[in-house]
């Protein structure tokens, strides 16, 4: 029984980091119809810049979130001005926006090899290793914090979007952009927000990741594809939706060690992916992501 | 299957050699010993890469400070060809393939990683270059029947099995309950499918004085063990014994002390000591964790060749070596051994003083033989050191090279 | 001339046929008349096997339009189920190959629910696809040896004749890709590429077609792996079936001009020779500029050295066939609804 507990608290804790990564992904993918394939590279470099923060400014890295944040918010507008911005947009630009990104990734890799060597690297801070007893399971110090600010996002998102001026405009260029620019919206300035704001959150959820597990520069293709998994599960429109998603995928993968040995839960977000690509591409509120 | 000596390049090489002395000159008497080696010294596998490095580097320095290698009458001076394979067992392969049909290296170091040593030793033998290596323990390499490859590196198998020799000798004195339950956890490469063996053969044999009540892989480099982890927990075992790399070392157990988990007795197989662990995990967390590596520095405390290998490195780098830069430095120094007493650089002729070497050496055991029986693969034991709260990690086991004594069950935990 | 003309289907042109034939043959007899230093031959040898891989991935990423990020798992079948042959049959290593190859085929049938989703979603889930691939054949210990892979008996002979099977493969390869792409099965492709639902209508099944292509790319994948496995004598599943192997084909193919016959070709080779060289002295800045090449490629230049290549012929006078690539610029591209 504490077991089947000790693996719920652990999954609802992970759902947390899997909607953050998520958020991003689905951002950019709902506005600009463009699928990331740099998503992972950019967590990556959230990772890296939080723990280049702790390192060199030895700032803690809950506090570096808006350092993390600014800085690739700018280097997602940068990546959006100079090379989003020429793709066609669309499904008949499909393979050419995926090779781009997916070219920006292995730049982004080779960068942060060339910067910071192939080694793993963790951030170690003075409650690295603590924990907190929580229903009779103990709980690392971290997965809590990151938890709790996997909950603030989608609240300040929501915030942003249904609040702002700013945030109604990225929902009108969502829905229908040849409007916008009669209305007076300038696009292409709504696009690279967005496109900003993608990276964002991406960069974000790679600093939380950082306090967690350890990365090396190939770090981030698992969590680009669980973010797709919850992207197309959970539709798009709806925080809500990518919630559950993300609840449903660690849920999953967690309790999958009860009956696959340990090495093949690694496989479970990929055959997920698959899964649910093959079989529910409306996602499972109904909001068509692949229309 | 002749080998095709391009006529064009010879002739190029002749009239160039006075220039710039970098052909490998013809039939005529070799000027110098050409080696050649790859090494991971980018990739995934770079850190250690360039540990291996540091000692083939010293070897080689001493051997050409004292003139060379007697090669017959002659002294020749050895150089050393080496190659970055990139931590990728291809490369790896088709580097060797390039040192020795390009290059015209006369003999073959070994590279770092099983999987690029099994497929680099392929090469070796398919060209019958004899190959010597510090750096693939797996017996997988060695059971091929291969003729030309000869490893340094015990097999895995036996640092389990090591492991376990101290961990009986705990039980037979009271220490540890009969029977122990064993969590067994092993990363998905030959060198944990090597350990589990050991350990799990150990256990076989012992007559159930060990249970082993988890037997779980899980992937190199993976990042949350917490589910794994948790299986451990449920379990309620005695020994947690895991083999892992360095980075999946730091990352489970750091979410092993944060799920607030304590054995009797823990061990990352050959990780434990090092010094990058202890700064990731800080001290305290570390304590009491067993390790057995296939050499130690403290080796050096009985005197002899352990000794003036780590004053010549600490004098040559500054600073203490590991395993890594031991065996390089061995692994050159036995192949200069065979080629000394070989006299020429016959390749046959160095490869049969191989198969026949018992020298003297550095590695725990003081001698080295690369016995036929197990596939010209050494079979020198491991040593067993702990981590203990005063900040040292002494060997405890074996008892003849031992610095300090074991301590089990770890008092921190209890129950 | 004409007799020949006769003898062929109506879409091969006799000067491409004999071009073919040469190129061949020049190949074929290249290790006698030029004395090729073992490293080389054997340096050639795995030229041809990539060059025949990227070709055959182009026919779905550039013919058909689907990129794949997945192509290792195919390699990798294939290697493993030729290397399980010759470990433990005494059938000859080519017979291997093919059965390899057979194996390869139909797992990517078995992929044929991936078929349906269209572009990036596609792409998404080969990745998808691949990784799971390498993870379970990585745990299958008895398939595929675990991490610590199979290692094959030593046949020096049979490593230096690789060359001309390696050969013999690309030019199956070639041949194929020319008569794909020039034949009515290439209209197909480019049909379905273009627009799936006209293209039912007008009566090009998409799944047949689909099916086809990939079990046909996934075949040669599947017989390359198998050759590779022979040609090192050792394979293990985190090479064969790593990532890194999958994003490989896609580069050779883009960066020599996907949806073109011969670019992929030019692109193996282009990056089987940077490679080389980029090992020599700048080891783990490959992937950074296989990278930016593909960023600058998709900007400026899609049918990327096949097309600069065209532009300069263009100075001088040269003009290709308009349907020389499909590619999504040919395409008129029509505004997507939101």
């Amino acid at each position: 029984m504490q077991r089947f507990l000790d693996l719920a608290i652990s999954s609802v804790l992970l759902a947390g980091l899997y909607a953050t990564m998520a958020y991003g992904l689905g951002l950019i993918y709902g506005v600009l119809r463009v699928v990331n394939l740099a998503h992972g590279g950019v967590i990556m470099a959230g990772a890296y810049l939080g723990w280049l923060s702790f390192s060199r400014l030895g700032l803690d890295p809950y506090l570096s979130i808006p350092l993390v944040v600014a800085a690739t918010f700018a280097f997602g507008v940068f990546m959006y001005r100079v090379l989003v911005r020429h793709l066609p947009r669309g499904a008949a630009g499909g393979p050419q926006s995926l090779l781009l990104l997916f070219g920006v990734w292995l730049v982004i890799r080779n960068v942060a090899y060339l910067a910071f060597t192939g080694d793993d690297q963790a951030i170690r801070t003075s409650y690295s290793t603590k924990s907190i007893e929580l229903m009779g399971s103990f709980v690392s110090v971290n997965r809590v914090v990151v938890f709790a600010i996997a909950l603030l996002t989608p609240l300040g998102l929501h915030f942003l979007l249904r609040r702002t001026y700013m945030g109604k405009a990225i929902r009108a260029v969502a829905q229908n952009a040849d409007s916008c620019t009669l209305v007076g919206v300038d696009v292409e300035r709504i696009y690279a927000l967005t496109f900003g704001m993608g990276t964002a959150l991406a960069g974000l959820a790679g600093l939380l990741s950082a306090t967690l597990f350890s990365f090396n520069p190939a770090f981030g293709a698992g969590e680009l594809l669980k973010s797709f998994v919850v992207v197309v599960m959970g539709g798009l429109g709806s925080m809500v939706g990518l919630g559950v998603a993300a609840l449903i995928l660690a849920v999953i993968e967690v309790y999958s060690i009860l009956v696959l040995p340990a090495y093949l839960t690694a496989a479970v977000g990929f055959v997920m992916l698959v899964l649910v690509l093959i079989f529910r591409p409306g996602g499972l509120f109904g909001h068509r992501v692949l229309g | 299957m002749t080998n095709r000596q391009s006529t064009f390049p010879k002739i190029a090489c002749a009239v160039l050699a006075a220039a710039f002395a970098a052909c490998k000159s013809g039939p005529a008497a070799p000027a110098k010993v050409s080696i050649g080696a790859t090494l991971p010294l980018t990739g995934a596998e770079a850190r250690i890469g360039g540990f291996f490095k540091e000692g083939y580097d010293l070897a080689f320095e001493e051997a050409n400070k004292r003139g060379g290698l007697q090669v017959g009458g002659k002294k020749l001076p050895v150089a050393l060809t080496l190659l970055d394979d990139t931590s990728t067992s291809a490369t790896a392969a088709s580097l060797a393939d390039r040192l020795v049909n390009n290059d015209k290296v006369d003999f073959l170091l070994g590279t770092y990683a099983t999987n690029l040593v099994e497929a680099q030793s392929t090469v070796a033998e398919q060209n019958k270059v004899p190959y010597l290596n510090g750096g693939g323990a797996a017996t997988q390499i060695y059971r091929r029947g291969y003729k030309y490859v000869f490893g340094l590196l015990a097999p895995v198998e036996l640092l389990g099995n090591t492991l376990m020799q101290w961990i009986d000798l705990q039980q037979k004195a009271g220490k540890l309950p009969k029977p122990s339950k064993i969590a067994l956890v092993w990363e998905n490469t030959s060198h944990g499918k090597d350990f589990r063996k050991g350990i799990s053969e150990f256990a076989d044999k012992s007559g159930g004085a060990y249970q082993i009540v988890v037997d779980e892989s899980f992937e190199l480099n993976g990042k949350d063990f917490s589910a794994l982890l948790g299986k451990v927990k449920a379990a309620k075992a005695d020994l947690f014994l895991a083999d892992a790399h360095l980075p999946d070392y730091i990352a489970m157990h750091r979410q092993y002390v944060a799920a607030g988990m304590c054995n009797k007795l823990v061990s990352y197989g050959a990780r434990g000591s090092e010094k990058g662990a202890i700064d990731a995990l800080g001290r305290e967390n570390v304590d009491y964790v067993l390790s057995a590596v296939w050499w130690s520095n403290q080796l050096a405390a009985k005197g002899g060749l352990a000794k003036q290998f780590v004053d010549a490195f600490k004098a040559k780098y500054n600073k203490s070596p590991e395993w890594f830069q031991a065996l390089g430095y061995e692994t050159a120094r036995i192949l200069f051994a065979a080629i000394e007493q070989a006299g020429s650089l016959d390749r046959e002729a160095v490869r049969q003083k191989l198969a026949a070497m018992k020298a003297d050496s550095l590695l725990p055991g003081g001698t080295v033989e690369l016995p036929a029986a197990f596939g010209q693969q050494a079979q020198n034991s491991f040593v067993v050191q702990q981590n203990l709260p005063d900040g040292t990690s002494p060997i405890i086991f074996p008892a003849d090279v031992a610095t300090g004594t074991g301590v089990a069950p770890n008092p921190r935990c209890k129950g | 001339m004409s007799g020949l003309r006769r003898l062929l289907p109506s879409w091969a042109a006799p000067a491409a046929v004999a071009g073919f034939a040469g190129g061949v043959a020049i190949l074929a007899l290249l290790p006698a008349a030029v004395e090729l230093s073992p490293y080389s031959h054997n340096m050639v040898t795995l030229a041809f096997l990539f060059v025949a891989g990227a070709m055959a991935w182009n026919w779905m990423g550039g013919y058909l339009g689907q990129v794949s990020f997945g192509h290792a798992a195919m390699f990798g079948i294939g290697g493993f189920v030729a290397a399980q042959i010759v470990l433990s049959t005494s059938l000859p290593p080519q017979l291997a190959w093919i059965v390899g190859g057979i194996a390869a085929g139909l797992f990517a049938l078995g992929a044929h629910p991936t078929l349906r989703l269209r572009g990036p979603y596609f792409s998404i889930a080969t990745i998808g696809v691949g990784e799971a691939a390498r993870l379970c054949f990585t745990y299958w210990e008895e398939f595929t040896g675990g991490s610590s892979g199979l290692s094959l008996p030593i046949d020096a002979a049979l490593k230096y004749r690789l060359y001309w099977w390696a050969l013999a493969l690309l030019a199956v390869v070639v041949a194929a890709s020319y008569a794909i792409r020039r034949s009515s099965l290439g209209l197909s492709l480019l049909a379905i590429k273009s627009d799936v639902e006209a293209a039912a209508d007008v009566g090009v099944s998409a799944t047949f077609y689909q099916d086809l292509i990939f079990s046909l790319s996934g075949a040669v994948l599947g017989v390359a792996g198998g050759i590779y496995a022979s040609y090192f004598s050792y394979i293990e599943p985190g090479d064969m079936f790593g990532f890194d192997r999958s994003i490989s084909f896609v580069l050779m193919a883009v960066i020599g001009g996907v949806g073109t016959i011969l670019g992929p070709a030019l692109g193996a080779v282009v990056f089987v020779l940077l490679r080389q060289f980029l090992l020599a002295s700048y080891p783990q800045l490959y992937l950074g500029l296989y990278g930016g090449l593909l960023v600058f490629i998709i900007l400026f230049e899609p049918l990327g050295l096949t097309g600069l290549a065209l532009r300069l012929a263009r100075r001088f006078g040269y003009r290709a066939r308009p349907d020389l690539a499909v590619t999504p610029a040919a395409v008129p591209a029509g505004r997507e609804e939101g």
